[in-house]
Protein backbone atom coordinates (compact mmCIF):
# COMPACT_ATOMS: atom_id res chain seq x y z
CA UNK A 1 0.00 0.00 0.00
CA UNK A 2 2.83 2.12 0.99
CA UNK A 3 4.80 1.53 -1.42
CA UNK A 4 2.07 2.14 -4.38
CA UNK A 5 1.64 5.63 -2.49
CA UNK A 6 4.77 6.75 -3.18
CA UNK A 7 4.90 5.30 -6.81
CA UNK A 8 2.08 7.66 -7.76
CA UNK A 9 4.15 10.41 -5.80
CA UNK A 10 6.85 9.62 -7.83
CA UNK A 11 5.66 9.42 -11.31
CA UNK A 12 3.63 12.39 -10.96
CA UNK A 13 7.02 14.39 -9.48
CA UNK A 14 8.34 12.67 -12.50
CA UNK A 15 6.14 13.97 -14.86
CA UNK A 16 6.50 17.86 -13.68
CA UNK A 17 9.97 17.53 -13.71
CA UNK A 18 9.84 16.18 -17.21
CA UNK A 19 7.08 19.29 -17.64
CA UNK A 20 9.52 21.66 -16.40
CA UNK A 21 12.26 20.92 -18.28
CA UNK A 22 9.74 21.10 -21.16
CA UNK A 23 7.78 24.41 -20.32
CA UNK A 24 11.08 26.59 -19.59
CA UNK A 25 12.75 27.32 -22.89
CA UNK A 26 16.66 27.71 -21.29
CA UNK A 27 16.26 23.98 -19.43
CA UNK A 28 15.12 22.04 -22.68
CA UNK A 29 14.49 22.86 -26.05
CA UNK A 30 12.28 24.85 -27.81
CA UNK A 31 9.14 23.18 -28.66
CA UNK A 32 7.01 24.55 -31.71
CA UNK A 33 3.53 24.32 -32.66
CA UNK A 34 1.63 22.05 -35.00
CA UNK A 35 -1.57 24.04 -35.44
CA UNK A 36 -3.76 25.33 -38.29
CA UNK A 37 -5.79 28.16 -39.09
CA UNK A 38 -5.12 31.89 -38.38
CA UNK A 39 -3.22 33.12 -35.70
CA UNK A 40 -4.11 34.09 -32.51
CA UNK A 41 -2.20 36.64 -30.94
CA UNK A 42 -1.62 37.93 -27.39
CA UNK A 43 0.16 41.60 -27.17
CA UNK A 44 0.38 43.56 -23.93
CA UNK A 45 0.69 47.41 -24.42
CA UNK A 46 3.02 49.58 -21.93
CA UNK A 47 2.76 53.40 -21.83
CA UNK A 48 4.17 55.90 -24.23
CA UNK A 49 7.34 54.00 -25.60
CA UNK A 50 6.42 50.81 -25.00
CA UNK A 51 3.23 50.71 -27.06
CA UNK A 52 4.96 52.88 -29.47
CA UNK A 53 7.48 50.21 -30.44
CA UNK A 54 5.18 47.70 -30.20
CA UNK A 55 2.63 49.47 -32.89
CA UNK A 56 6.11 49.16 -34.92
CA UNK A 57 6.85 45.81 -34.98
CA UNK A 58 2.98 45.07 -36.03
CA UNK A 59 3.04 47.51 -38.59
CA UNK A 60 6.23 45.89 -39.78
CA UNK A 61 4.93 42.65 -39.79
CA UNK A 62 1.24 42.78 -40.70
CA UNK A 63 0.74 40.15 -42.71
CA UNK A 64 1.91 37.76 -40.28
CA UNK A 65 0.95 39.29 -36.95
CA UNK A 66 -2.23 41.24 -38.08
CA UNK A 67 -4.25 38.23 -39.74
CA UNK A 68 -6.60 36.64 -36.66
CA UNK A 69 -7.90 38.28 -33.65
CA UNK A 70 -5.79 40.32 -31.04
CA UNK A 71 -6.11 39.70 -27.77
CA UNK A 72 -4.81 43.50 -26.23
CA UNK A 73 -3.62 43.95 -22.59
CA UNK A 74 -3.45 47.24 -21.08
CA UNK A 75 -3.20 49.41 -18.03
CA UNK A 76 -4.15 52.74 -19.07
CA UNK A 77 -7.41 54.44 -21.02
CA UNK A 78 -4.95 56.32 -23.40
CA UNK A 79 -3.20 53.07 -24.13
CA UNK A 80 -6.46 51.79 -25.17
CA UNK A 81 -7.69 54.61 -27.27
CA UNK A 82 -4.79 54.91 -29.38
CA UNK A 83 -4.78 51.21 -30.27
CA UNK A 84 -8.47 51.46 -31.01
CA UNK A 85 -7.34 54.12 -33.53
CA UNK A 86 -4.36 51.55 -34.85
CA UNK A 87 -7.35 48.98 -34.84
CA UNK A 88 -9.84 50.72 -37.12
CA UNK A 89 -6.70 51.98 -39.52
CA UNK A 90 -5.89 47.97 -39.69
CA UNK A 91 -9.64 46.51 -39.32
CA UNK A 92 -8.60 44.71 -36.77
CA UNK A 93 -10.66 42.65 -34.15
CA UNK A 94 -9.55 43.46 -30.85
CA UNK A 95 -10.85 41.68 -27.35
CA UNK A 96 -9.41 44.17 -24.69
CA UNK A 97 -8.27 43.11 -21.19
CA UNK A 98 -7.32 45.83 -18.70
CA UNK A 99 -4.51 45.02 -16.38
CA UNK A 100 -3.99 47.23 -12.85
CA UNK A 101 -0.46 48.71 -12.32
CA UNK A 102 1.19 46.50 -9.32
CA UNK A 103 1.52 49.05 -7.42
CA UNK A 104 0.66 52.79 -6.35
CA UNK A 105 2.45 55.84 -5.80
CA UNK A 106 2.49 56.23 -2.12
CA UNK A 107 0.46 53.32 -1.18
CA UNK A 108 0.77 52.37 3.02
CA UNK A 109 2.46 48.98 2.77
CA UNK A 110 -1.09 47.49 3.88
CA UNK A 111 -2.79 48.62 0.64
CA UNK A 112 -0.04 47.88 -1.38
CA UNK A 113 -0.11 44.15 0.07
CA UNK A 114 -3.99 44.45 -1.27
CA UNK A 115 -3.34 45.57 -4.30
CA UNK A 116 -0.58 43.44 -5.12
CA UNK A 117 -2.76 40.62 -4.06
CA UNK A 118 -5.97 42.18 -6.23
CA UNK A 119 -3.51 42.91 -9.46
CA UNK A 120 -2.03 38.79 -9.27
CA UNK A 121 -5.43 37.38 -9.08
CA UNK A 122 -7.05 39.63 -11.88
CA UNK A 123 -4.37 38.97 -13.91
CA UNK A 124 -3.95 35.68 -13.17
CA UNK A 125 -7.82 35.02 -14.13
CA UNK A 126 -7.27 37.33 -17.75
CA UNK A 127 -4.56 34.56 -18.35
CA UNK A 128 -6.55 31.86 -17.94
CA UNK A 129 -8.81 33.41 -20.35
CA UNK A 130 -6.18 34.30 -22.74
CA UNK A 131 -4.72 30.73 -22.63
CA UNK A 132 -8.06 29.16 -23.42
CA UNK A 133 -8.96 31.48 -25.88
CA UNK A 134 -6.13 30.70 -28.31
CA UNK A 135 -5.47 26.89 -27.23
CA UNK A 136 -5.72 25.13 -30.71
CA UNK A 137 -4.82 27.66 -32.74
CA UNK A 138 -1.14 28.68 -33.46
CA UNK A 139 -0.74 31.44 -31.43
CA UNK A 140 2.22 34.12 -29.86
CA UNK A 141 1.99 36.40 -27.14
CA UNK A 142 4.35 39.36 -27.30
CA UNK A 143 5.83 41.39 -25.20
CA UNK A 144 8.27 44.14 -24.87
CA UNK A 145 7.81 45.60 -20.84
CA UNK A 146 6.83 46.90 -18.98
CA UNK A 147 7.14 45.42 -15.66
CA UNK A 148 3.70 44.01 -15.70
CA UNK A 149 4.69 41.57 -18.55
CA UNK A 150 7.06 39.47 -15.51
CA UNK A 151 3.80 38.68 -13.81
CA UNK A 152 1.63 37.36 -16.97
CA UNK A 153 4.54 35.67 -18.86
CA UNK A 154 4.78 33.58 -15.06
CA UNK A 155 1.35 32.71 -14.56
CA UNK A 156 1.27 31.52 -18.58
CA UNK A 157 4.31 29.29 -17.44
CA UNK A 158 2.68 28.29 -13.89
CA UNK A 159 -0.73 27.47 -16.70
CA UNK A 160 1.78 25.59 -19.35
CA UNK A 161 3.37 23.59 -16.18
CA UNK A 162 0.16 22.91 -14.55
CA UNK A 163 -2.40 22.32 -17.40
CA UNK A 164 -0.39 19.15 -19.18
CA UNK A 165 -2.76 18.80 -22.38
CA UNK A 166 -2.21 23.18 -23.17
CA UNK A 167 0.37 23.59 -25.90
CA UNK A 168 3.03 25.83 -25.51
CA UNK A 169 2.76 29.60 -24.52
CA UNK A 170 5.13 30.82 -27.24
CA UNK A 171 5.90 34.21 -25.80
CA UNK A 172 8.31 36.66 -27.50
CA UNK A 173 9.85 38.91 -25.67
CA UNK A 174 11.17 42.13 -27.87
CA UNK A 175 13.94 44.15 -25.62
CA UNK A 176 13.33 48.11 -26.79
CA UNK A 177 15.78 49.77 -28.90
CA UNK A 178 16.75 52.25 -26.34
CA UNK A 179 18.56 48.96 -24.52
CA UNK A 180 22.06 49.39 -26.49
CA UNK A 181 24.18 47.65 -23.56
CA UNK A 182 22.41 46.10 -21.09
CA UNK A 183 18.74 44.72 -20.33
CA UNK A 184 16.09 46.30 -18.79
CA UNK A 185 14.65 44.82 -15.59
CA UNK A 186 11.75 43.45 -17.27
CA UNK A 187 14.56 41.73 -19.71
CA UNK A 188 16.26 40.06 -17.33
CA UNK A 189 13.38 38.11 -16.06
CA UNK A 190 11.81 37.64 -18.98
CA UNK A 191 15.30 36.28 -20.27
CA UNK A 192 14.22 33.21 -18.36
CA UNK A 193 10.29 33.13 -19.46
CA UNK A 194 10.30 33.93 -22.90
CA UNK A 195 10.22 30.76 -25.84
CA UNK A 196 12.15 33.68 -28.02
CA UNK A 197 13.95 36.28 -26.56
CA UNK A 198 14.79 39.22 -29.42
CA UNK A 199 17.19 42.48 -28.44
CA UNK A 200 17.83 45.03 -31.30
CA UNK A 201 21.38 46.06 -31.25
CA UNK A 202 24.13 42.63 -31.91
CA UNK A 203 26.63 43.53 -29.19
CA UNK A 204 23.82 42.58 -26.48
CA UNK A 205 23.08 39.90 -28.18
CA UNK A 206 26.66 38.56 -27.68
CA UNK A 207 26.48 39.75 -23.73
CA UNK A 208 23.27 36.87 -23.77
CA UNK A 209 23.73 33.57 -25.47
CA UNK A 210 20.20 32.64 -25.28
CA UNK A 211 18.71 36.28 -27.25
CA UNK A 212 18.62 36.49 -30.81
CA UNK A 213 18.76 39.57 -32.63
CA UNK A 214 17.44 40.29 -35.95
CA UNK A 215 18.73 43.80 -36.17
CA UNK A 216 16.17 46.83 -35.62
CA UNK A 217 12.59 45.42 -35.65
CA UNK A 218 10.47 48.79 -34.75
CA UNK B 1 15.85 78.96 -53.60
CA UNK B 2 13.33 76.97 -52.23
CA UNK B 3 11.48 77.46 -48.89
CA UNK B 4 12.49 75.20 -46.07
CA UNK B 5 11.13 74.20 -43.12
CA UNK B 6 12.78 72.97 -40.01
CA UNK B 7 10.87 70.53 -37.26
CA UNK B 8 11.93 70.85 -33.71
CA UNK B 9 11.26 68.15 -31.58
CA UNK B 10 11.67 67.58 -27.77
CA UNK B 11 9.32 64.36 -27.22
CA UNK B 12 6.16 64.11 -25.48
CA UNK B 13 7.14 63.63 -22.14
CA UNK B 14 9.93 65.47 -20.87
CA UNK B 15 10.42 69.30 -21.21
CA UNK B 16 13.71 69.80 -22.97
CA UNK B 17 14.24 73.52 -22.40
CA UNK B 18 18.00 73.66 -23.39
CA UNK B 19 17.15 72.17 -26.86
CA UNK B 20 14.54 74.94 -27.55
CA UNK B 21 16.37 77.58 -26.13
CA UNK B 22 18.96 76.56 -28.42
CA UNK B 23 16.94 77.07 -31.76
CA UNK B 24 15.54 80.21 -30.87
CA UNK B 25 18.89 81.91 -31.08
CA UNK B 26 18.97 85.04 -33.31
CA UNK B 27 22.44 83.69 -34.76
CA UNK B 28 20.48 79.93 -35.52
CA UNK B 29 17.75 81.59 -37.27
CA UNK B 30 19.97 83.43 -38.97
CA UNK B 31 21.84 80.55 -40.27
CA UNK B 32 18.80 78.92 -41.39
CA UNK B 33 17.59 81.81 -43.67
CA UNK B 34 21.01 81.18 -45.48
CA UNK B 35 20.61 77.96 -46.02
CA UNK B 36 17.08 78.43 -47.39
CA UNK B 37 14.63 77.97 -44.16
CA UNK B 38 11.69 80.41 -44.13
CA UNK B 39 9.70 78.28 -41.31
CA UNK B 40 10.38 76.16 -38.22
CA UNK B 41 7.54 74.02 -36.18
CA UNK B 42 8.51 73.42 -32.43
CA UNK B 43 6.96 70.55 -30.68
CA UNK B 44 7.68 71.89 -27.74
CA UNK B 45 6.22 69.29 -25.18
CA UNK B 46 3.43 69.78 -22.27
CA UNK B 47 3.76 72.57 -19.92
CA UNK B 48 6.45 74.80 -21.58
CA UNK B 49 3.87 77.02 -23.77
CA UNK B 50 4.45 80.34 -21.11
CA UNK B 51 8.36 79.56 -21.17
CA UNK B 52 7.89 79.25 -25.30
CA UNK B 53 6.22 82.69 -25.85
CA UNK B 54 8.77 84.25 -23.34
CA UNK B 55 11.85 83.41 -25.22
CA UNK B 56 10.33 84.32 -28.70
CA UNK B 57 9.39 87.73 -27.27
CA UNK B 58 6.08 88.43 -29.09
CA UNK B 59 3.24 85.93 -29.79
CA UNK B 60 1.29 87.06 -33.31
CA UNK B 61 -2.36 86.65 -33.43
CA UNK B 62 -2.81 85.99 -37.22
CA UNK B 63 -2.95 82.31 -38.32
CA UNK B 64 0.51 80.22 -39.34
CA UNK B 65 0.75 78.95 -42.94
CA UNK B 66 -0.19 75.47 -41.33
CA UNK B 67 -3.35 75.01 -40.30
CA UNK B 68 -3.43 73.53 -36.35
CA UNK B 69 -5.52 70.43 -37.87
CA UNK B 70 -2.89 69.39 -40.02
CA UNK B 71 -0.35 70.30 -37.17
CA UNK B 72 -2.33 67.36 -35.00
CA UNK B 73 -2.78 70.06 -32.34
CA UNK B 74 -6.57 71.24 -31.18
CA UNK B 75 -5.39 74.44 -29.71
CA UNK B 76 -3.76 77.31 -30.70
CA UNK B 77 0.03 77.41 -31.59
CA UNK B 78 2.32 79.96 -30.64
CA UNK B 79 2.74 81.67 -33.57
CA UNK B 80 5.92 84.31 -33.98
CA UNK B 81 8.75 85.77 -35.91
CA UNK B 82 12.71 86.02 -36.25
CA UNK B 83 15.15 87.28 -37.81
CA UNK B 84 13.14 90.62 -38.91
CA UNK B 85 10.28 88.94 -39.88
CA UNK B 86 11.64 86.60 -42.16
CA UNK B 87 11.53 83.18 -40.39
CA UNK B 88 8.63 82.07 -39.17
CA UNK B 89 7.74 80.44 -36.39
CA UNK B 90 4.97 77.80 -35.04
CA UNK B 91 5.28 76.35 -31.72
CA UNK B 92 2.69 73.64 -30.44
CA UNK B 93 2.92 71.60 -27.22
CA UNK B 94 2.21 68.21 -28.97
CA UNK B 95 1.58 66.61 -31.87
CA UNK B 96 -1.02 63.63 -32.48
CA UNK B 97 -0.25 63.31 -36.09
CA UNK B 98 3.66 63.78 -35.51
CA UNK B 99 4.53 60.99 -38.43
CA UNK B 100 2.60 63.15 -41.49
CA UNK B 101 4.05 66.49 -39.95
CA UNK B 102 7.54 65.30 -40.46
CA UNK B 103 6.36 63.74 -43.67
CA UNK B 104 4.78 66.46 -45.23
CA UNK B 105 5.97 69.80 -43.83
CA UNK B 106 9.89 68.57 -42.62
CA UNK B 107 13.16 69.37 -44.66
CA UNK B 108 15.10 68.88 -41.52
CA UNK B 109 14.52 67.82 -38.16
CA UNK B 110 16.70 68.54 -34.89
CA UNK B 111 14.81 66.34 -32.00
CA UNK B 112 16.33 64.85 -28.75
CA UNK B 113 17.55 61.76 -29.05
CA UNK B 114 14.20 59.62 -27.77
CA UNK B 115 14.10 55.93 -29.93
CA UNK B 116 10.32 56.96 -30.90
CA UNK B 117 11.38 60.51 -32.62
CA UNK B 118 14.90 59.07 -33.90
CA UNK B 119 12.31 56.78 -35.75
CA UNK B 120 10.03 58.96 -36.72
CA UNK B 121 12.16 61.02 -38.64
CA UNK B 122 14.68 58.28 -40.15
CA UNK B 123 11.90 56.03 -41.19
CA UNK B 124 10.65 59.09 -42.89
CA UNK B 125 13.92 59.32 -44.79
CA UNK B 126 14.55 62.53 -43.13
CA UNK B 127 18.30 64.45 -42.43
CA UNK B 128 18.20 64.16 -38.46
CA UNK B 129 20.32 66.15 -36.30
CA UNK B 130 19.56 64.88 -32.55
CA UNK B 131 20.48 66.52 -29.14
CA UNK B 132 21.20 64.60 -26.37
CA UNK B 133 19.57 65.54 -23.30
CA UNK B 134 22.48 65.05 -20.57
CA UNK B 135 19.90 66.00 -17.78
CA UNK B 136 18.13 63.14 -17.49
CA UNK B 137 18.62 60.39 -14.73
CA UNK B 138 19.76 56.75 -15.67
CA UNK B 139 18.63 57.28 -19.33
CA UNK B 140 20.64 56.11 -22.84
CA UNK B 141 19.99 58.89 -25.04
CA UNK B 142 23.96 59.09 -25.03
CA UNK B 143 24.29 55.64 -25.76
CA UNK B 144 21.49 55.78 -28.63
CA UNK B 145 22.84 58.63 -30.01
CA UNK B 146 26.27 56.53 -30.43
CA UNK B 147 24.99 53.79 -32.30
CA UNK B 148 22.45 55.56 -34.78
CA UNK B 149 25.76 58.16 -35.58
CA UNK B 150 28.52 55.25 -35.76
CA UNK B 151 26.35 53.98 -38.45
CA UNK B 152 26.27 57.23 -40.24
CA UNK B 153 21.99 57.63 -39.70
CA UNK B 154 22.21 61.10 -38.56
CA UNK B 155 24.67 63.97 -36.40
CA UNK B 156 24.31 63.84 -32.55
CA UNK B 157 25.30 66.70 -30.16
CA UNK B 158 24.83 67.99 -27.13
CA UNK B 159 22.15 71.32 -26.47
CA UNK B 160 24.58 73.93 -27.27
CA UNK B 161 24.26 76.28 -29.65
CA UNK B 162 27.63 76.57 -31.30
CA UNK B 163 27.64 72.16 -31.52
CA UNK B 164 23.80 72.79 -33.16
CA UNK B 165 25.19 75.40 -35.66
CA UNK B 166 28.32 73.30 -36.48
CA UNK B 167 26.02 70.04 -37.19
CA UNK B 168 23.79 71.70 -39.55
CA UNK B 169 26.69 72.99 -40.92
CA UNK B 170 28.10 69.63 -41.27
CA UNK B 171 24.91 67.90 -42.48
CA UNK B 172 24.39 70.29 -45.51
CA UNK B 173 27.97 68.95 -46.85
CA UNK B 174 27.78 65.30 -45.39
CA UNK B 175 25.80 61.97 -47.05
CA UNK B 176 24.20 60.00 -44.54
CA UNK B 177 23.49 56.17 -44.47
CA UNK B 178 19.66 55.27 -45.35
CA UNK B 179 18.07 53.50 -42.89
CA UNK B 180 17.82 50.34 -43.16
CA UNK B 181 13.91 48.45 -43.42
CA UNK B 182 12.43 47.09 -40.40
CA UNK B 183 11.64 44.13 -42.25
CA UNK B 184 13.35 40.75 -41.13
CA UNK B 185 12.52 37.37 -42.76
CA UNK B 186 14.57 35.44 -40.60
CA UNK B 187 12.46 36.84 -37.65
CA UNK B 188 9.39 36.11 -39.30
CA UNK B 189 9.59 32.78 -40.48
CA UNK B 190 11.03 32.17 -36.60
CA UNK B 191 7.70 34.07 -35.64
CA UNK B 192 5.57 31.72 -37.95
CA UNK B 193 8.16 28.53 -36.76
CA UNK B 194 6.80 29.35 -33.33
CA UNK B 195 3.17 29.98 -33.81
CA UNK B 196 2.17 27.14 -36.74
CA UNK B 197 4.93 24.62 -36.63
CA UNK B 198 7.95 23.93 -39.02
CA UNK B 199 5.81 22.57 -41.79
CA UNK B 200 3.41 26.03 -42.43
CA UNK B 201 6.72 27.96 -43.18
CA UNK B 202 5.30 28.85 -46.53
CA UNK B 203 2.27 30.51 -44.89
Amino acid sequence: MNACVVAIILAVYAVYVIRLVVVLPWLGGRRVGHARGPLKLFVFLGSGGHTGEMLRILENYEATLLKGTLHIGYSDEVTRTKFEEFAKRYEIRAVYYQFKKAREVNASLVSSAKSIVATLYTSFMHVVRIRSAMAGSPHLVLFNGPGTCCILALWFKVLELVVLWQDSSNIVYVESLARVRSLSLTGKILYYLADLFVVQWADLQQRYPRSSCYSILT
Amino acid sequence: MTSKTLFVTCGATVPFPKLIECVLMESFAQELLNSGFKKMIVQFGKGYQRSFTALLGRRYSDDPVYPSNDLGYDGKPVHGYMASGQLEIIGIEYSTRIQNVIAEYADLVISHAGTGSILDSLRLGKPLIVCVNDTLMDNHQQQIADKFEAANYLIACLPKENEIVECFHRLQRKRMTPFPQAYNENFRQTLVTLAYGPANLKS
